[in-house]
């Protein structure tokens, strides 16, 4: 059998694989056709059973109702930006800088630091609920936005430093060595080599690190009343005490997750690269 | 006062000696070529000199002053990597000019610099390409033009050409000897390819296991190798080495073959013996031998023998009719026999 015929298999392991993979995307697309479908359907025909996909029971209205109640899901847009984008902000700028001092600085015992950081992601969020809500309402900061950044960055920032740590232990010692003997401190080598080279996976640890505050929900629920509501906690509150409107919380949930789906869209290259050489070593 | 001196210099890398006594001083304006294989500390030597390795113990001086507690800036030294190094979000321009620019030099100035230096290496068209849109001549021209920029005291190569090809590897050769003509500033080259440090170099430093085993000219090396090692590393073909003993008569016995000497050495001596190819002859005289193989390169043809004392390489001019198999006699240029004393087990 030649290399190239192993490497690509035949015509029974590729048509194996083009099954995986389309099993693999309709799994992973299906609840958000699911999603897609119910913001577009008639309440009654959504909660019939089975449900009545006839054309007839199409529909805008659940959107144009959304929109048009806009007051409550535009605040939670503003506010999941405001905190996605803040954390994202303050986990890449204190991110990157750590992670570089950890893969290429001689930090002792990095391996063990680390390690360390990533074991802090092996707690359970509600086993810290209750000692953090307390640390926020005593420093009066309930319902602000910030501070639920801020929160953010506790799950945000090992994830960062994670992956960018693992592009910078790859970065080709000799270009270091290079910017040293053309004059180059450890913070302009840092600024002016390894940043600009980083680009890739410092977008994929940002999409990463915003999707995961755009998406949260615990923390948001128990730290924010009204002003600070973001939009999983707006799309929630759809679900009324004595009837849920299916269909205006799927059109909210459709119109809440554009934006992600949108920087998914546009950073897809990066994104990838940056996961596939974070992942070199680590 | 030597430009750059090294003084009793070790680095080791937890249990590991990287390098053990080095001493070593190097001229002004001198060209100084570590040669030695994989492993035998040489890059780490010149890490060390350009003050991006630690010294664990001894000194290096430049022009005098001890420079063990300075920043590579500081030493004023330029380096071209292995693998270029150059920084791939970044234009050739840009590639030369950053060291510039680190210095705080104004625009203008770098501009000027920048493309003066690009004219020389052949690079003024290139200027605004990326290095991945360069050849692996080109790249490490640019990686040569960004120590020139610098106008440093002190140029380094760490094995520049080892990613070339051997055509381009030869002129890129040329090139660097030739600069070195032009500029005269003192260089340290690192390289494990005998023949690149013998065409390259003022003096080599052949290194093995952390230790200088011999510095001398190209010409001394050569001819006069120090130790067995230097002896069997430098030379293509290599030089084989067979196991004898000196007579009472001042000669050397390999099995019932006796070779005369035109040194003198202790009776009972072990000794192993050995001649560069180029100083066998084959004909009606010398010891006799069997044809193995036959070897033609073009300007020589290389022939490798089977006698009493084991292989036996012959360098011979030109294009050489000879059969496997073979019979016929070798007669050693007693002026060039180099005779090492065999280590007792």
């Amino acid at each position: 059998m030649s290399f190239a015929r192993l490497q690509h298999g035949g015509p029974l392991r590729q048509t194996f694989i083009g099954l995986g993979l389309a099993l693999f995307v309709l799994w992973s697309a299906a609840p958000v056709l699911w999603l897609v479908l119910s913001s577009l359907l008639e309440q009654k025909a959504l909660i019939a059973q089975p449900p009545d996909l006839s054309f007839a029971n199409f529909t805008f209205e659940n959107f144009s109702t959304v929109i048009g109640a806009a007051a409550a899901l535009g605040r939670g847009i503003v506010n999941s930006l405001i905190v996605a984008l803040f954390s994202t902000a303050l986990a890449l700028a204190l991110g990157a800088p750590a992670a570089y001092a950890l893969a290429r600085l001689s930090v002792p015992r990095a391996d063990a630091i680390s390690f360390l950081i990533l074991a802090t992601q092996m707690l359970p969020g509600i086993a810290i609920a209750i000692p953090l809500f307390i640390v926020i309402s005593r420093l009066g900061l309930i319902d602000n936005v910030l501070s639920l950044g801020i929160v953010y960055l506790s799950f945000n920032l090992p994830i960062v430093i994670w992956i960018l740590r693992g592009f910078f232990l790859g970065i080709p010692a000799g270009i270091e060595k290079a910017a040293a003997i053309d004059g180059a401190g450890t913070f302009a080598t840092f600024w002016h080599i390894v940043l600009p080279i980083s680009l890739p996976p410092l977008s994929a640890a940002a999409v990463f690190a915003f999707v995961e505050a755009w998406n949260e929900f615990f923390f948001a629920l128990i730290l924010t009343r009204q002003q600070a509501q973001t939009v999983p906690l707006v799309i929630a509150n759809f679900a009324g005490q004595y009837q849920t409107v299916f269909g205006q919380m799927m059109a909210a949930a459709v119109i809440s997750v554009a934006p992600v789906i949108l920087l998914a869209v546009l950073f897809r290259n990066q994104i990838i690269r940056g996961f596939a050489d974070g992942m070199m070593k680590g | 006062m030597p430009a750059i001196e090294l003084k009793n210099v070790s680095k080791l890398f937890g249990p590991y000696t990287a390098c053990e006594d080095v001493n070593l001083a190097i001229a002004e304006g001198e060209f100084v070529t570590l040669l030695g294989a994989s492993g035998c500390g040489k890059t780490t030597t010149l890490n060390m000199v350009a003050g991006l390795e630690d010294v664990t113990s001894g000194d290096i001086l430049m022009n005098g002053k001890r420079v063990n507690d300075l920043s590579p800036v500081e030493r004023d030294v330029a380096m071209v990597f292995q693998n270029y190094a150059l920084y791939p979000h970044m234009t050739v321009a840009r590639n030369i000019g950053f060291t510039l620019k680190m210095r705080g030099l104004d625009p203008q100035e770098i501009k000027t610099r920048v493309e003066k230096v690009a004219a020389a290496l052949e690079l003024s068209t290139m200027l605004d390409r990326l290095p991945s849109q360069l050849s692996g001549g080109q790249q490490q021209r640019v990686a040569i033009g960004r120590a020139l920029v610098r106008e440093p005291k002190t140029f380094l190569f760490d094995e520049p050409f080892s990613n070339l090809d051997a055509g381009l590897r030869m002129k890129m050769r040329a090139e660097v000897k030739e600069l070195h003509q032009r500029l005269g500033v003192t260089s340290i080259f690192v390289t494990h390819d005998q023949e690149e440090a013998m065409s390259i170099s003022d003096r080599i430093a052949v290194m093995n296991l952390g230790r200088i085993e011999q510095l001398g000219t190209p010409e001394e090396i050569y001819a006069q190798p120090a130790t067995r090692y230097v002896a069997t590393f430098i030379g293509s073909p290599r030089i084989e080495l067979a196991p004898g003993e000196i007579t009472d008569a001042g000669s050397v016995k390999i099995g019932s073959i006796t070779i005369p000497l035109s040194r003198r050495l202790k009776p009972g001596t072990k000794v192993e013996l050995g001649i560069r190819p180029e100083h066998v002859r084959l004909g009606e005289a010398g010891i006799p031998a069997t044809v193995r193989l036959v070897q033609p390169v073009g300007p020589s043809t290389h022939v490798t023998l089977d006698w009493e004392g084991g292989v036996l390489m012959a360098s011979l001019p030109g294009f050489v009719r000879l059969s496997p198999g073979a019979r016929t006699r070798a007669a050693l240029d007693p002026d060039h026999l180099l005779i090492f004393e065999r280590q007792q087990p």
